[in-house]
């Protein structure tokens, strides 16, 4: 009986280890989490925690930083300022609304380079009314001297009118 | 009459092996039902509406096309990344077939659709496009809203995830 309960530990703390082991996909996992928090917004934010959070998304990102969307006319490089600036203006626009990155796949293609495939949720309030938004994005992740950086997002347009 | 004894045991099992053994596998028959094969849905938005109303619940039936084809007004849905999140939406024409709107109206191939789950039309005017060969045309069924705050088009066919019950 003691055998067994040592052989389930042992598989539990296996687990444990391999769950919460820092390996770079997890990393890369951390750093979507940290961007959906820091693109989301609480009701009546303070300022400064606007100013704050959109600084630090922008932070996560290369620069610069390539973003494609094709329907709206989107596919240049930003700058670190123009992404702080694109995110504080979001952030104003789109108060009390929640970020969430959902079914995500990462793949490592290199020592400093992955490609992650995930879908952007996003609810919350545009002028007084409700609304709920996804979109699918491939993103280039970058190994920088300080970590993982996002290196250019490409909204997936499945759906052609 | 159910035996006061077989109620105790189903309310107050003896958690012995046998029982953990039968928790297990209904567990696995739970996650393979609900995760894989009948899959929850959690409504979120109007752009099904009146059929399918916001913030209420339904099932994808993912084996709905293992065995037939896909139909003209099959509502279905539509897969992003994953099956965590996807869209709701309605087969309007399927490959091969010219798909247009005038002053809000469907036509396909040149024709009028009668579509009787439409309440609320806003005049959406859109060219005749022909749907490739493996993909469907899909659009929701809330047509009040201005077309370029609705999400509709072709979409290829190994997006379908499955139907929708009920």
């Amino acid at each position: 009986m003691n055998n067994k309960i040592l052989f389930f530990a042992l598989v539990l703390v296996a687990g444990a280890v391999v769950f919460f082991w820092p390996s770079d996909e997890k990393k890369i996992r951390d750093g979507l989490d940290s961007l959906a928090e820091y693109c989301s917004s609480a009701k009546e934010e303070p300022v400064i925690e606007t100013l704050q959070k959109a600084a630090l998304a922008a932070k996560l990102c290369t620069d610069p930083c390539t973003v494609h969307f094709e329907s709206l006319e989107i596919d240049r490089a930003f700058s670190q300022k123009e992404l702080t600036d694109r995110f504080l203006m979001m952030k104003k626009r789109l108060t009390d609304t929640v970020f969430n990155f959902h079914d995500t796949a990462v793949e490592i293609v290199g020592d400093d380079r992955a490609e992650v495939l995930t879908t952007l949720r996003i609810n919350g309030q545009i002028v007084d009314k409700q609304f709920t938004d996804a979109y699918e994005i491939n993103i280039t992740v970058e190994k920088q001297d300080d970590g993982w950086r996002f290196g250019s997002f490409t909204v997936v347009e499945f759906m052609k009118r | 009459m159910v035996p006061s004894s077989s109620l105790r045991r189903f309310f107050l099992p003896t958690l012995n092996k046998r029982y953990f053994i039968r928790l297990a596998l209904v567990a696995f028959a739970s996650y393979l039902v609900f995760g894989y094969l009948f899959i929850p849905l959690c409504i979120q938005g109007v752009s099904m509406e009146p059929t399918y109303r916001d913030r209420t619940y339904a099932f994808s039936w993912r084996l709905r096309y293992i065995f037939a084809p896909m139909e003209r007004f099959d509502v279905v849905t539509v897969r992003y990344s994953g099956r965590r999140v996807m869209l709701l939406k309605r087969i309007v024409a399927l490959p091969g077939e010219t798909v247009e709107f005038r002053k809000g109206f469907l036509y396909v191939d040149g024709k009028p659709i009668d579509e009787p789950y439409v309440h609320h039309r806003a005049a959406w005017e859109l060219p005749p496009r022909t749907v490739a060969p493996g993909h469907v045309y899909v659009v929701g069924d809330n047509r009040g809203t201005p077309m370029d705050r609705h999400q509709f088009g072709e979409t290829p066919m190994n997006r379908i995830v499955g139907g929708v019950f009920p």
